[in-house]
C-alpha cells in the first residue's frame, strides 16, 4: 500500500468518528496549550527583563548605599554610607572605570502652570557613558556644565511630553524647587529599569545638585567594569569594607552598608528565572503528554479491538502486517498531531489574552511565542502519538485474518 | 515453470489445531484439484471443516499437513508478505456477513482491495471500481453508504469487491445465508455470471439447493472428502435415499 493511501485510510480513521476522535485528542490538546501558553508567557518575562537589563549597559553597575535585606532588589534607602572620600578612593581601582556620582534633587519641578515631580538626578558626563544615555534634540550635560555649576537641564521624553506637549523646551528655563534651569537636551528613551521608567526623569550637573541639597554623601554610583565583573565587585567590596571598617569574612551581603548591583547580576536572575521556567514547563509538558498518550493507546485499542472485523478484512483484500502497522500508527500520530497543533493555537490565543491582561494592569509586557517550544511541543506530541500508538498498531497487526473476521 | 493444468491441488492435506499442546484435528487426508474456470460448491454440515478448508485454500490460514499447490507451486514456503500479496492478486472472498466498511459508499468498498493491490495503477482504480459495480447492477447505488442497501445489495457489493483485482478464484462462504430467498437468487445469478466470464468460483455452503448452481460438489463430512462428483442425478437420489 502507498504510504498516501494510508495516510488517507488513517484520516478516514481520524474523521469518520469525529467526536471520539476530538475527545481522544483533549489531553494533548490541553497539555501542548499548556506549554506553549506556559513558554509564551516565559518568553514574554525574558524579553521585559532583558530590556531591562539592555537598558543599562552589558558592564554597567550601580553601587547604592545601604542594607540590603530581602534579596538583591530590596536595597534600604536613606543611608548616607556613600561618601564623597569612597568616590575618590574608587576612581583609582583599576578594575573599574566611568565612576560618576550622582545626587537627587528634590522638590516640585514646573513649567508655566504644569507642575510634577519627575525624578532629578544630579549627574556628571561618565554617568553618560555607562548608561547609555543619548540624546535625540540639544546636546549633553558636559564637563563645562559640571565644573561651572550651570543651571542646565536636560530632560527625558515623559517629562517633555508632560510639560511642553508639542512645544520645543530646548532653550525653555524650568524650575526646579526654588531653582531655574535652562533646557539644553532632549534625552532617547531608556524605557524601565528594574520596572521603573527611567524616561520621566531631569538631568542636571552634579556639582549644581550637590550646591542645592549641601549633601555630603552620594545618593548612589554608576560605574563601567573594565574587565570583569567578579573582579570589580571584589576591588569594591574591599575597599568600601575597609574604609567603612566593615568586618565580613562571610561575604555576608547584609554586613554590608552598600549594595552592588550589575547587569549580570541581573542576566543571573533572568538565568535561574529562565531555568526554573523551562523545568516547570517541562515538567507540565511531560506529565500531560503522559497523560495524553495513555488517553490515545487506550482509545486505539478500542478501536483496534471496535475494528477487528475490518482488520480481518483488510487481511483478506491482501493488506500486509506492515501496512495495518502503519495505518494504525499513522492515526494515533494524525490525533496527537492535529491535537499539538489545535493546542498551539489554543496556547497562544490564551498567551496573547494574557498579554492584554497584564498590559492593561502593569503597563508593560512582550508578547512573545517561543517558536522552538512549539515546534517542540508539536514534534513530542507527534511522538507521543508515535510511542502510545505502537502497541495497539502492533496489536491490529498481528491479528489473525481469520480470527479477526470472525471477531464479534 | 508450472506444468500443472490444475489452478488448485492439495495431496493427503491435514489441519490440526493445538491449545496448550492439545491437538484438535480438523481436516484428514483432502485430496482435490480444482481446474481454472471450474465452479466447484464445498457442501458439509456444520462443523464439517468445509470453511476451514476454504481458508486454506484461500490463504486466510495455513495447512499443517501434506501440500497444497498453487498453480503448480507449492505454497508451505510462503511467508505472511507472499501470503498478503496472493490475496491481493490471485484470490478474493465473499463472506456471509458481507463484511462491509461502515459509514463507507458502495465505491469506496469495492475499491478497497485496489489499494493493496501492488500492480494496478491508481489511474485505473476508479474505472476498475466502476466496472465491477456495473457488472454487479448497482451502478446508481454507487455513492450510497453501505448501510443504506439491503442484505442482497450488500452482498452484490461484496460481489463487486471480491472481483474488481480480477483474481484467478473467487472464495464464496454462504454468501446467501443472510438474505431472504429472492435476494439468495439474485446472489447466485450474479455468481453464475462470473463463472461464465471465465473466473474459478468456490462456494462453501451447507444448503445443497445452493450448491447445486455449481457444476461439481465436494461433499465434506467429519474434516474428511465424502464425495467430489458431477452427478448431481445421483446426489439427489442420495438425499432421497437419506430422507425415507
Amino acid at each position: 500500500m502507498k504510504l498516501h493511501d494510508t495516510l488517507k485510510t488513517a484520516l478516514r480513521g481520524v474523521t469518520v468518528n469525529a467526536t471520539r476522535s476530538m475527545l481522544t485528542m483533549l489531553g494533548i490538546i490541553v497539555g501542548v496549550a499548556a506549554v506553549v501558553l506556559m513558554s509564551s508567557v516565559g518568553a514574554s518575562m525574558q524579553a521585559v527583563i532583558l530590556s531591562q537589563v539592555s537598558s543599562l549597559g552589558s558592564k554597567s553597575m550601580v553601587i547604592f548605599p545601604g542594607t540590603q535585606e530581602g534579596g538583591p532588589a530590596a536595597v534600604q534607602s536613606g543611608y548616607d554610607s556613600l561618601t564623597f572620600e569612597d568616590l575618590a578612593a574608587l576612581k583609582k581601582l583599576s578594575t573599574i572605570d566611568q565612576i560618576a556620582p550622582v545626587i537627587f534633587l528634590s522638590g516640585k519641578t514646573s513649567y508655566g502652570t504644569e507642575e510634577s515631580s519627575p525624578q532629578v538626578l544630579g549627574i556628571v558626563p561618565e554617568f553618560m557613558n555607562n548608561q547609555n544615555i543619548e540624546v535625540t534634540e540639544g546636546r549633553l550635560i558636559d564637563e563645562n556644565d559640571v565644573n561651572g555649576a550651570q543651571g542646565v537641564a536636560m530632560i527625558a521624553p515623559e517629562v517633555v511630553t508632560k510639560f511642553f506637549g508639542n512645544e520645543d523646551p530646548i532653550g525653555k528655563s524650568m524650575k526646579i524647587g526654588d531653582n531655574h534651569f535652562t533646557v539644553i537636551g532632549i534625552t532617547k528613551a531608556l524605557g524601565s529599569q528594574f520596572f521603573q521608567s527611567a524616561d520621566n526623569r531631569i538631568y542636571v550637573p552634579f556639582s549644581v545638585a550637590r550646591n542645592i541639597t549641601g549633601q555630603k554623601y552620594l545618593s548612589y554610583m554608576t560605574l563601567n567594569a573594565t574587565e570583569s565583573f567578579d573582579l570589580a565587585f571584589d576591588d569594591i567590596k574591599f575597599l568600601l569594607r575597609t574604609r567603612h571598617g566593615i568586618k565580613n569574612p562571610d561575604d555576608d551581603p547584609k554586613k554590608d552598608d552598600f549594595v552592588i548591583h550589575s547587569s549580570e547580576e541581573a542576566s543571573q536572575i533572568l538565568g535561574s528565572v529562565s531555568l526554573g521556567l523551562t523545568m516547570f514547563i517541562t515538567t507540565i509538558a511531560a506529565i500531560s503528554l503522559l497523560v495524553g498518550g495513555i488517553g490515545i493507546m487506550n482509545i486505539m485499542l478500542v478501536s483496534v479491538t471496535e475494528r477487528t472485523r475490518e482488520i480481518g478484512l483488510r487481511k483478506a483484500v491482501g493488506a500486509t502486517k506492515s501496512d495495518l502497522l502503519l495505518q494504525f500508527l499513522s492515526e494515533s500520530v494524525m490525533l496527537t498531531a492535529i491535537g499539538g497543533l489545535v493546542g498551539t493555537v489554543l496556547g497562544i490565543f490564551f498567551a496573547f489574552v494574557i498579554s492584554l491582561v497584564v498590559v492593561k494592569f502593569l503597563g508593560t509586557y512582550h508578547f512573545a511565542v517561543s517558536l522552538p517550544s512549539i515546534i517542540a511541543a508539536i514534534l513530542m506530541a507527534a511522538v507521543t502519538g508515535l510511542v502510545f500508538g505502537i502497541s495497539p498498531a502492533r496489536h491490529a497487526s498481528n491479528l489473525h485474518p481469520i480470527d479477526a473476521l470472525r471477531y464479534e | 515453470m508450472n506444468t500443472s493444468s490444475f489452478l488448485i491441488e492439495t495431496r493427503n492435506l491435514g489441519k490440526s489445531y493445538f491449545n496448550d499442546d492439545v491437538e484438535t484435528p480438523v481436516l484428514f487426508d483432502i485430496n482435490l484439484s480444482i481446474k481454472k474456470g471450474e465452479f466447484v460448491s464445498i457442501m458439509g454440515p456444520s462443523g464439517s471443516g468445509k470453511s476451514t478448508l476454504m481458508h486454506i485454500l484461500g490463504f486466510l490460514d495455513t495447512h499443517t499437513v501434506g501440500d497444497y499447490l498453487f498453480q503448480g507451486k507449492p505454497t508451505v514456503t510462503l511467508n505472511d508478505d507472499d501470503l498478503s500479496r496472493i490475496r491481493a492478486t490471485r484470490v478474493s472472498f465473499v463472506f456471509q456477513a458481507f463484511n462491509l466498511l461502515p459509514r463507507t459508499t458502495v465505491l469506496q468498498n469495492v475499491m478497497l482491495p485496489l489499494l493493496y493491490h501492488p500492480t494496478i495503477p491508481e489511474s485505473q482504480r476508479i474505472s476498475k471500481t466502476l466496472k465491477a459495480i456495473e457488472t454487479v447492477g448497482l451502478l446508481d447505488r454507487k455513492d450510497f453508504l453501505s448501510s443504506q442497501l439491503s442484505g442482497g445489495q450488500k452482498q452484490r457489493v461484496a460481489i463487486a469487491r471480491a472481483l474488481v483485482t480480477d483474481p484467478d478464484l473467487i472464495f464464496a462462504d454462504e454468501p446467501t445465508g443472510n438474505l431472504d430467498s429472492a435476494s439468495g437468487v439474485a446472489v447466485m445469478e450474479a455468481l453464475q455470471t462470473l463463472h461464465k466470464s471465465g473466473h474459478t468460483i468456490i462456494l462453501v455452503t451447507h444448503e445443497r439447493t445452493t450448491a447445486m448452481h455449481a457444476e461439481r460438489i465436494i461433499h465434506i463430512r467429519d474434516g474428511r472428502i465424502e464425495s467430489d462428483t458431477s452427478d448431481f442425478q445421483r446426489i439427489v437420489a442420495k438425499d432421497q435415499e437419506h430422507l425415507k
